[in-house]
């Protein structure tokens, strides 16, 4: 049991230690001011009537902001800090009035193309950065998405830190993309195999798009954008979320069914879908939308566990975990984070599910081969065969030509049941016939006159093997004839569309409870029969009548 | 000899029927066969027999319940089955025979000898008496048996706890079906061997078995030497 938790644990730690780095660095808030002077990349110019907040820019208008920074501790020697940027637009980068970088060609967008990358990272010159105050100039235009003015992200760390500990997040992120493109594949073939397993596909795909979500979070990385492009990119993370926001429910609500699945399925893609048309920030979309996810799940797995389904706990336990992951890292760690675990626990139900449904599969293989057992030996068990020799030496010794006649009719249902023993149905003729066969033996064993009377037989019809003969061996066992040493049998046949019902009678004097041992074990031949071939669709009733004993069997069509 | 045959399958009845007339001739009394439980229960209580053939499948009842009754009665049992596994218990509920099915005459004429001949078993397979008390059957294991005194046509069963019952089976047939665990010392007794502590020569030559729990019981002066060697 605690093996499974330990990747979660194992993912929590890892996440929790990334993030608890300490900084180097404070930053101020950052002011703007439209217009292009060589001056306010100074330290030291008076920038108090600069705004907070500037509206449009257009035409890819030079502008400028300045950042007030404090360096808390001076680099250790050798190793430079450096100034990693998440900022729309092509700028200049002046760190304490001097150009340490360039990105893009800031006023000349239109005339020289799109130039320079999204995220970009600069080494500031060491002797630049003593603990103190600083400032950051960026002189800047945004010739294509003029309303994005602002820092988005400012990071300084060591240069070669800024560098390498994004590949070497991106790799570990691969990896785990990696595994799961494998998992997708794998449930894929895994659905191909049995296409009925719609849960394994939606599994599969799933997996695939989380892969994709990785990939296309992650390439920043390695592939420059320039940040003309970067909504595209944006938009393929809102599609993904979108569709993997909508599978996982979904995939719960197929392992733990509910009422009212359809509609509610209905409105939640109707939500997931409002949320993702409105034009709002980005990040707030995808977070609502894994908020929506989050819960709705949430509910679908609470219901599992109060309806006690298999596995329900552990996926709600899974579900809980992506709580405290969600506060303690930032957006786009916890939204792995949890989609992971999320995927972990779905990934559990399925395994659960494999199993249950390989169990099932090997008992039903055990309880067939049981029951061809059964059925061989209703010929040999020694009541029915000792007493059959019996019988028949007796004929033998005291009427040879009778004894013959019994012999063939011996014969004659011992082949049948070779026919018919590796046979899950067998046609109604055959069934019969096996009966009329068997009266014959009891005629000449029990010196009854068996009487077997047919109505409404449809020859089509077919039924589990050695059912009705069952039902006749207890008539037989359990029947005292009447005045004229008669037992008659009546077999009905009625069909309508919702089922077809087989009626059997037994003509009696006194036909008495059955109670004992051998009794219940044919009985559970039939219903085991019934259950192998018609699973829940069939009804069997048994009951004492005035006039002997009342057995009916309905299958549901 | 009076004899009732239980059996529901009529031409293995009729086949019994036939042989058993044919073995007995003119010894035998009264032959009635009956084909199902109740009416052989009520035929056993109010008829004197000397010997029962019972079938252990009567018409899917469980023929135990019968042959505990069957058992319990003055009279030897002899099954007839056609299910060879039902032989140990049946042996282990004290019946004389197990005629497996199918049979012929001289299976049938071995089992009567034993039943005419009070031809000991010697299988040592009982485990079990049946007695009637309060209109119940009881089942007492042998291991709590200590000794048999006859007592007429009935038997005392002495056992451990102390206690004594009755028992419907005169000493002879009890001793057919209980030897070579019980033996007879006396022309009334029935001593489980294993139990006597030690043989007593009292004054006149009588002779005492002692117990375990210090009961003494005589042995006949015919058996002395007999049982003595047994003993040792």
């Amino acid at each position: 049991m605690n093996l499974r938790f330990l990747p979660c644990f194992l993912l929590v730690l890892l996440l929790v230690t990334a993030c608890s780095q300490s900084s180097v660095y404070k930053e101020y808030e950052t002011v703007f001011q439209v217009g292009d002077q060589q001056e306010w990349a100074a330290q030291n110019w008076n920038d108090r009537d600069w705004r907070k907040r500037i509206g449009l820019v257009h035409d890819g208008q030079i502008f400028w902001s300045r950042t007030k920074i404090d360096i808390l501790k001076a680099p250790e020697s050798l190793h430079p800090y450096g100034i990693q940027l998440h900022v729309y637009g092509e700028y200049e980068v002046f760190w304490d009035g001097v150009l340490i970088g360039k990105n893009g060609n800031p006023g000349q967008e239109a005339i020289l193309g799109p130039e320079g990358e999204m995220w970009a990272t600069f080494s500031i010159p060491t002797h630049l950065t003593e603990a103190g105050e600083h400032l950051l100039a960026l002189r800047s235009s945004l010739y294509y998405f003029s309303n994005h003015i602002g820092m988005d992200e400012l990071k300084i760390d060591y240069y070669d830190d800024l560098l390498t500990d994004r590949l070497i997040e991106s790799s570990y992120m691969h990896l785990f993309a990696g595994a799961f493109l494998i998992a997708s594949f794998y449930f894929l073939f895994l659905f191909l195999s049995d296409k009925k397993e719609y849960a394994t596909l939606i599994f599969s795909v799933s997996c695939f798009l989380f892969f994709a979500l990785i990939l296309v979070e992650f390439m920043k990385a390695y592939v420059p954008i320039h940040y003309s492009l970067h909504v595209v990119r944006l938009r393929i993370i809102g599609i993904l979320m979108l569709v993997i926001s909508f599978l996982i429910p979904l995939y719960f609500s197929m392992q733990f069914p509910f009422p009212k699945r359809k509609p509610l399925l209905i409105i939640y893609a109707g939500i997931l879908l409002l949320i993702f048309l409105s034009r709002y920030v980005f990040e707030l979309t995808a977070n609502n939308m894994a908020l929506s996810m989050w819960l709705f799940s949430f509910g679908i797995v609470v219901f599992g566990v109060y309806k006690k389904m298999k596995g329900a706990r552990l996926v709600l336990l899974t579900l809980l975990l992506s709580v405290p992951i969600d506060f303690v890292t930032p957006f786009n760690k916890s939204l792995f984070a949890g989609f992971s675990l999320i995927l972990l626990g779905m990934f559990y139900l399925l395994s659960l599910r494999i199993k249950e449904q390989r169990l099932a599969y090997e008992n039903s293989l055990v309880q067939s081969t049981r029951l061809r057992l059964e059925l061989l030996k209703k010929n040999i068990q020694p009541h029915f065969l000792m007493n059959t020799l019996t019988s028949l030496i007796d004929w033998v010794e005291e009427s040879p030509k009778k004894g013959v006649l019994f012999i063939e009719a011996l014969a004659k249902e011992f082949d049948l049941f070779n026919q018919i023993e590796n046979q899950k149905l067998i046609p109604i003729s055959q069934e019969i016939a096996l009966c009329r066969t068997h009266l014959e033996i009891m005629e000449y064993r029990k010196e009854i006159y068996y009487s077997w009377q047919e109505e409404g037989i449809d020859l089509e019809q077919k039924i589990p093997p050695a059912i009705l003969h069952t039902l006749l061996e207890n008539g037989i066992t359990h029947s005292l004839p009447l005045g004229d040493n008669s037992i008659k049998f009546k077999l009905v046949f009625e069909s309508n569309s919702h089922y077809k019902r087989y009626i059997f009678l037994t003509f009696a004097a006194s036909v008495r409870q059955a109670t004992s041992r051998e009794d219940g074990t044919g009985l559970k031949y039939i219903k085991a029969r019934l259950t192998e071939s018609y699973n829940s669709n069939w009804d069997f009733t048994s009951e004492p009548t005035n006039h002997g004993w009342k057995n009916t069997l309905k299958i549901y069509t | 000899m009076n004899i009732l045959i239980v059996e529901d399958e009529s031409r293995i009845a009729k086949r019994i029927e036939r042989m058993t007339r044919d073995i007995f001739g003119d010894t035998l009394q009264s032959l009635k066969h009956i084909d199902n439980l109740p009416e052989a229960l009520r035929f056993i209580e109010n008829s004197s027999l000397d010997l029962v053939l019972l079938d252990l499948n009567l018409n899917g009842d469980n023929g135990f319940d019968l042959l505990t009754t069957a058992v319990s009665e003055s009279f030897h049992t002899i099954v007839i089955s056609a299910n060879k596994d039902q032989a140990i218990a049946a042996f282990e509920y004290g019946v004389l025979d197990f005629v497996p099915k199918p049979f012929n005459r001289d299976r049938l004429e071995q089992a009567f000898n034993r039943a005419i001949t009070k031809e000991k078993t010697e299988n040592n397979k009982i485990k079990l008496l049946a007695i009637k008390k309060r209109g119940r059957i009881q089942l007492i294991p042998i291991e709590d048996l200590l000794y048999i005194k006859g007592a007429g046509v009935y038997t005392e069963l002495f056992l451990i706890d102390g206690k004594k019952e009755l028992h419907d089976k005169s000493l002879e047939k009890l001793e057919q079906l209980l030897s070579p665990t019980f033996e007879r010392i006396h022309k009334s007794y029935l001593v489980k061997m294993s139990e006597i502590q030690q043989i007593i020569v009292e004054t006149g030559s009588k002779y005492m078995a002692e117990l375990k729990n210090g009961e003494r019981i005589p042995i006949g002066r015919t058996k002395y030497k007999d049982i003595k060697a047994k003993w040792l």
